[in-house]
């Protein structure tokens, strides 16, 4: 009953009927063509969202919270810290490339200085972190790297004998001292804009030129504070800026990570250097992201949101929508091809019954009518995916005309990859298969007898 | 190899039978004419025996097979097989050509052989030949005429090689003269071929024709030269 003489007669019954079948089909060409633009439109403008706008290439990764508030407390009764087993387990994670752990500042610290900018010594009371030199190392080359503070440096006693990354200590303010090292500070974007944009407007204090600030130095006192007094001796150090960049503290200032884990070890405790407070994972892949997403909220952790997720849970709120809206159409467009096969089963009830007289199964007919509806679906599917793609392109020309110029503007807007395009496709066929099974279940139902005689 | 035991049927919504308990028993090889007037049960009974029609009460055995008891694939393949329908009206599909026509039981036959396009299209083509049609394959049958038409009809009933060939007012649409090539015909392959023929009629020409006359009236069989009542 499959061969060519099947095919063949398939095709006949299309081309015979083909006013009926190019009515039926116009419904899921339209639905078809509308899912393939809004869908072919979101993957694009989230792709946009995601790679360009909100990279999603690095995740950072902090321990869950588990806060309860109690009258003015509020009672952290997570954990609040990873340590290095875990930091094991998100670098074995399938699509992580590295993993850069984060180490917060545990001990109060005093920043002072800034009279060259300011006009007088300031200072105030300051949080710091550190990270993994090789976060950022692509962004400032070698500028931010670990240094060593601990060690005594050679006598000097004026600081060009020291060189260009290390300071003519001299605890005394005069006389012979030691060469030591700047200890290299980032800051991040959102600390100079909060400080040209409301802080110096408080303080009457000049507008600052974040790329003038490489090369800064400043002194902070570790382990100091003006709210209470020191448990161990504190200790100071020379800092000097070296870039601003994201992956610094939002609010404070970045140090390297071996530095801020010798001062929480000294200051703090010997735990104190052992535990990190987040870790950012490098993907191999942004398409890694949901699998690393699942797998590290597995593993009892929280990704920290900075816009991406939100910005891609928009993004699937907005493609589901529009998506819902392809598939009603194409919902729709499956009953009108419903009524459609049940006017083309009427109009042939005799020739049904012929077929059943010389030997069709019920199953043959079924068969022969849902083959039938599938060619319609793959046709009206094909047509539906050009009329999409013809759509975008007009689109796309009409964005590149009319709409100006505006940051991360694409090319195009549409992203009609072969897989989208492929099960639109199919869906137009399961649309009319399903659409028209109702009726060639009709069709096949009943006697011959009363089909050839036209009951 | 047709047997009918208290055969009755009634049409839904109808007040009385079309067929009013029927015994028929017809042997290998005749030739029987179902003669009676419009409406008389002719064709009814006619797709009572074909496995057309299986709302009956009553007992149907054609070829070894209980009608009643075979389910739709084992019936579609009675049909398919074992029995050949030539209907009044033709029944021809006129978007196939006329071999496609002639074939078109083969779409439904199961096993290899019977989908070989080549077997296929030669069987088609011998039938052609066989119904004075040679070298029609290819044309519509709408270019025929309906002398033609039925020839046509009467070759795609014989393409599986059917023990059974069930006729319809097969001359319901011709003229005299068509009407007795067509009569002709179907007395050829009863001769030749050694077929089982049960044509429903009005026209003389066939009823004469068949080996045995049966009369119907009010869905009864009246008595002619069998045993049947």
């Amino acid at each position: 009953m499959i061969g060519r003489g099947w095919v063949r007669t398939v095709m006949k019954d299309l081309v015979r009927h083909w006013k009926h079948f190019a009515a039926a089909a116009v419904g899921i060409v339209l639905g078809v063509a509308a899912l393939t633009f809004f869908l072919a439109l979101s993957l694009q403008v989230r792709d946009l969202l995601l790679v360009q706008i909100f990279p999603a290439d690095h995740l950072e990764v902090v321990p869950k919270s588990a806060d309860i508030n109690l009258f003015v407390l509020r009672l952290d009764l997570g954990r609040d810290t990873l340590d290095a087993a875990v930091l094991k387990d998100l670098a074995a994670l399938d699509g992580v490339d590295a993993v850069y752990p984060k180490m917060r500042l545990t001990v109060p610290a005093v920043a002072s200085g800034g009279s060259s900018i300011f006009g007088a010594g300031m200072q105030t009371e300051i949080v710091a972190d550190g990270i993994d030199p090789q976060l950022v190392a692509e962004e400032l080359k070698d500028a931010f790297h670990d240094v060593d503070t601990g060690s005594r440096g050679t006598p000097c006693s004026r600081g060009a004998q020291c060189g260009e990354d290390a300071y003519c200590d001299r605890a005394g303010g005069s006389g012979e001292g030691v060469c030591r090292p700047f200890v290299p500070v980032l800051v991040s974007p959102y600390v100079v804009e909060l400080y040209n944009g409301a802080f110096r407007r408080a303080y009457n204090l000049p507008k600052l030129n974040p790329d003038a600030l490489v090369g800064l130095t400043f002194e902070m006192t570790f382990g100091a504070s003006t709210f209470r007094p020191a448990a161990r001796a504190p200790i100071r150090e020379r800092m000097r800026f070296v870039g601003v960049s994201d992956r610094a503290i939002p609010l404070g200032v970045t140090l390297p990570l071996g530095n801020v884990r010798h001062l929480n070890l000294v200051l703090d405790s010997p735990d104190a250097g052992e535990r990190y407070h987040s870790a950012v994972i490098e993907l191999r892949s942004k398409d890694a992201a949901p699998g690393v997403i699942d797998a590290v909220e597995a593993m009892g952790l929280e990704i920290r949101d900075r816009g991406a997720r939100r910005a891609a849970l928009a993004m699937a709120v907005i493609m589901v929508v529009l998506a819902i809206v392809g598939f009603v159409l194409i919902a729709v467009a499956a009953a009108h091809i419903m009524h459609v096969f049940y006017l083309v089963v009427m109009v042939r009830r005799r020739e049904i019954g012929l077929l059943r007289a010389v030997g069709a199964r019920r199953s043959d007919i079924r068969r022969l009518l849902m083959s039938e509806a599938a060619v319609v679906g793959i046709a009206a599917g094909l047509v539906g995916v050009a009329a999409g793609i013809a759509a975008g392109a007009i689109a796309d020309v009409l964005a590149a005309s009319r709409l100006p110029d505006f940051p991360f503007k694409p090319e195009s807007f549409f992203d009609f990859s072969p897989w989208l395009l492929a099960s639109v496709v199919a869906l137009a066929v399961v649309a009319c298969v399903l659409g028209a099974l109702p009726p060639a279940i009709r069709a096949a139902s009943g006697d011959p007898s009363e089909a050839l005689a036209g009951r | 190899m047709i047997r009918l035991q208290n055969v009755r049927k009634r049409y839904p919504g109808a007040e009385t039978d079309v067929l009013c308990g029927i015994d028929l028993t017809i042997d290998s090889h005749d030739f029987v004419s179902l003669v009676g007037r419009s409406g008389s049960g002719k064709t009814t009974l006619l797709n009572v025996i074909g496995g057309l029609d299986r709302a009956f009460e009553g007992e149907v055995r054609v070829a070894g097979h209980d009608l009643q008891a075979l389910r739709d694939a084992e019936i579609s393949d009675f049909r398919n097989l074992t029995v050949g329908f030539v209907f009044q009206a033709y029944h021809l599909l006129d978007h196939l050509t006329c071999r496609e026509n002639v074939a078109l039981a083969a779409l439904f036959t199961r096993g290899e052989s019977r989908r070989d396009a080549s077997l296929v299209r030669s069987r088609a083509d011998e039938l052609l030949d066989a119904v004075g049609l040679q070298g029609a394959g290819a044309r519509s049958p709408s270019t025929l005429s309906g002398g033609e038409r039925q020839r046509i009809a009467i070759a795609r009933a014989l393409f599986n090689r059917p023990q059974i060939l069930l006729c319809d007012e097969p001359t319901g649409n011709l003229d005299t003269e068509t009407g007795r090539e067509v009569v002709d015909l179907l007395s050829v392959l009863h001769r030749e071929r050694e077929m089982t023929i049960v044509a429903a009629t009005h026209d003389e020409g066939i009823a004469t024709a068949g080996v045995r006359v049966l009369h119907m009236r009010d869905g009864l069989l009246e008595v002619g030269d069998g045993s049947e009542r």
